[in-house]
């Protein structure tokens, strides 16, 4: 199976590369949006809480316009009571509300401000210099591809090796069948080799943990 | 890839979540400390009967309602319209034409070649691959230039540098048919199909 994915590689290596030249310039800029979280769902969530708030304000000050009697609560006994605050209302209610409120706007915050990285990596290396197209993958994808290879290497099955890709460390953590003595630097080799292939950015590092203790009857 | 405007995002959930959390923090303090109480009544109370002032000298002659009251509507109506134009900028950005120009050839008129071309093509082109779990090809318009998206969900254990080689032949080909070269963005992703579904053993 390995070998033949290897063939492969080597085909579409000869077959083409530096045919084209000259992608179009924002290419970079699209990989960079891709990367990173739009935060449009945290964008929706506020506009859909700022227009109910503005909704029930703009209820409340029409039908005070037009001298009707308020739904929930005149707007001036609503402005009095926030003026006269600790009192009229438990401290205890008081400080819950404000905490809510606090935990929402803070949420908000770190939404607008975190740097929001997807668990994404992009082909680099003589990837995009041949001017094909840029590429992207989940670091899912890229976990369960060594997974793949390691689990060949270490012939095991797939449900004792487990990879944790991250945006700078590959972790092959390792479960030997009881019996068997797996070469851990042989499968950290055969790993290493796949993520070189891969030539990811940003380049992670690749470690193995082979667990001292075997599986039995695997 | 889409024109989603993540800056715009950023810096209205940053400022909106600022005031959450001043008005927050603001009802804790109330509720513990009973100095901020001390500040807080003559200034809010000053404030308010600021604003009171206001709406007595806005009334409507004859009347008791301050047309104050119209202008706070018609802001907050406002206020509703900016939101939902927000909301509507999410996702933009999809396009329907592939290629568009003119022909300098002897037939007068320009040639254009819709999106449904490249999506159909490699869309039939990925069918059969039984690597794939499944596939979607998009046309969005980044800053005018017609760009395609390639979204593909490969069975466990596939290579995806290899995967991206292929699709960037096939890519290749689809240049060649239509005549000029078209930006593409390939995202090799994983969801719910990809994880649950059986994993490919031989190909």
């Amino acid at each position: 199976m390995s070998s033949s994915v290897e063939m492969r590689d080597s085909d579409v290596r000869a077959g083409k590369g530096g045919r084209h030249t000259g992608r179009s310039p924002d290419m970079a800029r699209i990989v960079r949006r891709e990367t990173r979280s739009t935060r449009a769902g945290a964008a929706i969530v506020a506009a859909v809480v700022v227009m109910a708030l503005a909704g029930y304000g703009l209820l409340e000050a029409a039908v005070h316009a037009i001298g009707q009697p308020p739904w929930l609560i005149e707007p001036q006994v609503a402005a009095e009571r926030l003026t006269a605050l600790p009192a009229g209302i438990s401290p205890l209610l008081l400080g819950a509300i404000g905490a809510v409120l606090a935990m929402v706007g803070l949420v908000f915050f770190l939404n607008g401000v975190a740097p929001g990285r997807r668990a994404r990596h992009t082909l680099a290396g003589g990837w995009l210099e041949s001017g094909r197209p840029a590429v992207v993958i989940d670091d899912e994808v890229i976990a369960s591809s060594l997974a793949r290879r390691a689990r060949l290497a270490a012939n095991v099955t797939p449900e004792q090796v487990m990879v944790v890709v991250s945006q700078r460390q590959v972790m092959v953590n390792l479960r030997p069948t009881s019996g068997v003595p797996v070469d851990g630097d042989a499968v950290l080799d055969a790993v290493r080799e796949e993520v070189d292939q891969m030539a990811l950015d940003p380049a992670p590092e690749v470690r193995i943990n082979v667990a001292p203790s075997g599986v039995v009857g695997a | 890839m889409n024109s989603t405007p993540t800056v715009l995002n950023r810096i209205l959930l940053t400022l909106l979540g600022l005031k959450l959390l001043a008005v927050g923090l603001l009802l804790v303090l109330l509720a513990t400390v009973p100095a901020v109480a001390a500040w807080w009544h003559p200034w809010s109370a000053a404030a308010w009967s600021t604003a009171n002032d206001a709406f007595n000298a806005t009334r409507f002659p004859g009347r008791t309602e301050s047309w104050l009251w119209m202008v706070v509507a018609f802001a907050l109506l406002v206020l509703i319209g900016l939101m939902v134009a927000w909301v509507a900028q999410q996702g933009k950005g999809r396009s329907n034409l592939l290629a568009s120009e003119y022909d300098p050839g002897e037939v007068p008129g320009d040639v254009r070649i819709g999106a449904g071309v490249a999506e159909q093509a490699l869309k039939q082109a990925l069918a059969g691959r039984p690597d794939l779990a499944s596939s979607s090809v998009t046309t969005y318009d980044v800053k005018g230039t017609p760009t395609l998206r390639i979204r593909l969900l490969p069975r466990q254990g596939v290579a995806p540098h290899l995967l991206a080689a292929e699709v960037s032949g096939l890519v290749d080909a689809l240049d060649a048919v239509v005549g000029r070269k078209t930006p593409v963005l390939i995202h090799i992703g994983a969801g719910a199909r990809t994880r649950f579904g059986r994993a490919e053993r031989v190909r």
